[in-house]
């Protein structure tokens, strides 16, 4: 049962990495790949002011998703202010400085990763208990970008995809929303990083190369951007591929290329015969009260 | 009659290509001005240059008497300043209403923490904020495409769109950029008459238009510009009857 656990465990906070990812790439249309590195800050600082602060676990996992969310902001504003291409080339450099610190200084544990995190919940309620925290959180997430993408910040997102110039011009102000939108999908991911830390009780760098920028953006483009239940899919399927390829004990060697190969020839395939992923986006945004209306 | 916009020696040019030379421009509360002139001529730029899309070499603009000239472009807007595109540049994938719904002086739906937190706020904003838009659309004629997406509207229509979502920000200075361009029919009178009527209600406004029809009948006075000068200003009839600017016109 501690294997369905774990594989629930770590399904779910895939959902909320690609449902957040979905928000900034998809919503957002903000390209970055730095999205496991907010995972990463999230787990690392959650880790360490639980361990080594002594912070109750959810004021470490609370802390965890700021420390993501503030590292985020101090990544968008300047690259932001110049203009939104310059967020991908500094998404790269960031993501491949930070896990260098991360090896390389001692009170995150170094290249042999981080140890004898607290564990929350599981002691003293079981296993189940962290799922069920997991799949609330997971539901959370997913319903917290659905519904913030039907409001009027939806409409926002949607005139400022489609012409940024005309956005400026009714006198909105597509910066701050960038900046917002990409603070909170980096928050969420951050969070899932706390999330993960407590379960599995070790991280180490490796975890969050660039494989996993590969991994969540798959998720998402064959899921389906710009959709509720796209990176749900996207995630459920991406996840489920290597739980079934590590059945066929395959050295790690191999078995990470295989995977690699995975995700692009997924990407390459569904470019050609189904740009759309498998749950379609609609063309014309549609809020809430819209929806309602027409029903 | 105020000054509601200023412009004051604005120079601009691109290489060697001169969009603005010393251009001087006061627009007025209740008039329509309208701004005309060959292909090339700086019209258009000079939207650019007062709405800042484009930043000048030298000049200054303001509003209402105070600066705009250290503002970025939605900052402008936000002070009352509203302009059209000649290409329309609607939001596809929104519907007519969602379009004007976006363009409201103020949008508290622009704000994250109205949305998690001030559902109140967007409830009261969005009531008043379709009123507004209803209004608006049925004073253009267009109350029975609401729904529609605007890329499911002939062009004519689109351009409608267009100026009526810059009416959203209840503008004191409004720029509109072709606004007959592919314009005809019922239209056409639409648009003359919620023209007057914005600026009836005390907004300034100036027009860039090639329909010499459309400019005499609604423009209270002219703006003759060539090679990023303003060469005339005076009556719309002075200006096309004199030879010397219509040879500048026709370029012989």
């Amino acid at each position: 049962m501690d294997y369905l656990d774990g594989l629930i465990v770590i399904v779910g906070l895939y959902v909320i990495l690609a449902a957040s990812f979905n928000l900034i790439i998809g919503y957002g249309g903000l390209v970055s790949i730095a999205h496991p590195v907010f995972f990463a800050l999230g787990a690392y600082a959650s880790a360490i002011l639980s361990r080594d602060l002594a912070l109750p676990v959810p004021l470490a996992m609370l802390g965890g998703t700021a420390v993501a969310l503030a590292a985020s902001i101090a990544l968008a504003l300047p690259s932001l202010r110049v203009s939104g291409d310059y967020l991908l080339i500094a998404s790269i450099g960031f993501q491949l400085g930070v896990l260098e610190v991360i090896k390389n200084v001692r009170f995150t544990g170094g290249s042999s990763g981080f140890i004898n995190i607290p564990p929350f919940l599981i002691r003293d309620f079981g296993r189940t208990s962290y799922v069920v925290l997991v799949l609330a959180a997971t539901a959370g997430v997913i319903f917290l970008v659905r519904w913030i993408a039907r409001s009027d910040y939806g409409r926002a997102m949607s005139a400022m995809r489609d012409d940024e110039l005309a956005f400026a011009s009714v006198g909105r102000n597509a910066m701050w929303m960038k900046i917002a939108i990409f603070g909170l999908g980096s928050g969420l991911a951050g969070l899932a990083g706390a999330l993960y830390a407590h379960y599995f009780r070790f991280v180490t760098p490796e975890q969050f190369e660039l494989l996993q920028s590969a991994a969540i953006l798959t998720m998402v483009v064959v899921g389906g951007m710009r959709t509720t239940w796209g990176p749900v899919v996207g995630a459920l399927l991406l996840e489920a591929l290597p739980q079934a390829l590590a059945f066929l004990n395959l050295p790690p060697s191999v078995l990470g290329p295989i995977q690699g190969l995975l995700f692009t020839g997924l990407v390459l395939v569904f470019m050609f015969f189904r740009p759309q992923g498998l749950v379609p986006a609609q063309d014309a945004w549609r809020g809430a009260r819209a929806a309602k209306e027409s029903r | 009659m105020g000054e509601v916009l200023t412009v004051r020696g604005l120079n601009k040019s691109f290489g060697g290509i001169v969009v603005a030379r010393n251009v001087d421009l006061t627009l007025q509360s209740g008039r329509v001005v309208g701004l005309i002139g060959p292909n090339g001529a700086g019209k258009t730029s000079l939207f650019n240059l007062i709405s800042g899309v484009v930043k000048p070499d030298s000049g200054t603009v303001s509003l209402d008497g105070a600066p705009l000239d250290r503002l970025k472009f939605h900052q402008r807007i936000h002070r009352g300043l509203s302009r059209t595109w000649q290409h329309v540049r609607l939001f596809p994938s929104l519907s007519v209403l969602d379009n004007l719904l976006i363009a409201t002086r103020e949008y508290p739906g622009e704000r994250i923490v109205n949305v998690l937190f001030g559902r109140r706020r967007l409830k009261e904003h969005d009531k008043v904020a379709r009123e507004q838009a209803t209004d608006v659309l049925g004073r253009m004629g267009l109350a029975n495409v609401a729904d529609a997406l605007v890329t499911d509207l002939p062009y004519g229509q689109q351009k409608l769109v267009g100026v009526a979502r810059a009416l959203m920000g209840e503008a004191k200075c409004l720029l509109l950029d072709e606004p007959m361009a592919g314009v005809e029919g019922a239209s056409y009178a639409a648009m003359q008459r919620v023209v007057r009527e914005v600026a009836d209600r005390g907004a300034a406004v100036c027009v860039v238009e090639h329909n010499v029809a459309f400019v005499r009948d609604l423009c209270d006075e002219g703006i003759f510009m060539f090679a990023g000068a303003i060469m005339a200003r005076g009556s719309v009839a002075e200006l096309i009857g004199d030879p010397q600017l219509t040879e500048l016109y026709f370029g012989h």
